[in-house]
């Protein structure tokens, strides 16, 4: 009971610190306890398979993924921000976006739930029920998934292809290589058959 | 004694704190940064009611939920990467000509 109260104020202050951080390298420890602190929430709220794929997914391979990119990105720059293009855009967003968050929130107080400590059916929540869900009725969720992500791998290749004039530079000396020993060679029979 | 839907309104108001960031930051980095939370305020929204109505096809939702976020930062990061190598800045603003 104060363990969610607790996971709770951790995951709000994380969440401020990732878009409060002045370099994007703190932003992303910021995000790491976030997401530790919801995988824990979820093991409270008997989802132990997610809270496993949280922690290995999100805070393993994607927040690694972000560590990298920011390391390569930004390291040892000190950013400067040019001026706005859209004066007040900050302030109106801000304001609309407070609205939209006063209003979530009453929506989701108003409408009583029940208690945590209900009873669950046994093997709620494992990886049984889910892969059971997952390779039953919801297959095609599954391979809605599995799509997805060979399109998205397709889609990086494509973002960031190697360098073509590279390659294209590289075949043309190789072929040049190759036409240059062809001639020696043809040239050193010719002076053979003179000879 | 603790309530579901106070789980639900924790999740609100992650997913407010990441709009917010995806509205006031400049640097792409940490607006998709901040896009992750609110990806994860809805997946915890998703299995605090499939703790309520216990049902698990919330957690499966869930699960999708987390398999379309990695594939997002696979194609993200490949933007934000390919972005920089052009105009050498991280400035959301360089990416404006992008509007129709």
């Amino acid at each position: 009971m104060v363990g969610i109260g607790i996971l709770g104020v951790l995951a709000i202050a994380a969440a401020i610190g990732v878009i409060t951080a002045r370099q994007p390298v703190h932003s992303a420890l910021y995000l790491v306890a976030n997401l530790l602190s919801l995988a824990l929430l979820y093991l409270d709220l008997k989802a132990e398979f997610l809270a496993a794929a949280q922690v290995i997914v999100y805070a393993g391979a994607i927040m690694v993924l972000f560590l990298f990119v920011v390391t390569l990105l930004t390291a040892g720059k000190e950013e400067h921000e040019l001026p706005e293009d859209l004066p007040g855009q900050r302030a109106t967003a801000g304001i609309l976006s407070i609205i939209v968050g006063i209003v979530l929130v009453a929506l989701a107080i108003k409408y009583p739930g029940t208690q945590l400590k209900v009873a669950l059916p046994s093997g709620f929540g494992g990886l049984n029920s889910t892969g059971k869900l997952l390779w039953g009725p919801d297959f095609i969720y599954l391979v809605g998934v599995a799509i997805m992500l060979l399109t998205a791998a397709l889609g990086v290749l494509v973002l960031n292809p190697p360098k073509r004039e590279r390659l294209l530079e590289r075949r043309l000396a190789a072929q040049k290589e190759h036409d240059a020993t062809a001639e020696t060679r043809k040239g050193a029979g010719k002076e053979g058959q003179g000879a | 004694m603790i309530y579901v839907n106070w789980v639900v309104a924790l999740a609100a108001i992650i997913f407010t704190v990441g709009t917010i960031g995806v509205m006031f930051r400049r640097n792409p980095l940490i607006m998709f940064m901040a896009s992750e939370m609110m990806w994860n305020a809805a997946a915890l929204a998703f299995i605090a009611y499939a703790r309520q109505l216990h049902d698990m096809n919330g957690q499966v939702m869930a699960f999708v939920i987390m398999a379309t976020a990695a594939a997002e930062v696979g194609i993200g990061l490949a933007i934000i990467v390919s972005v920089y190598h052009k105009r050498h800045r991280l400035d959301i603003d360089e990416i404006s000509r992008l509007k129709g």
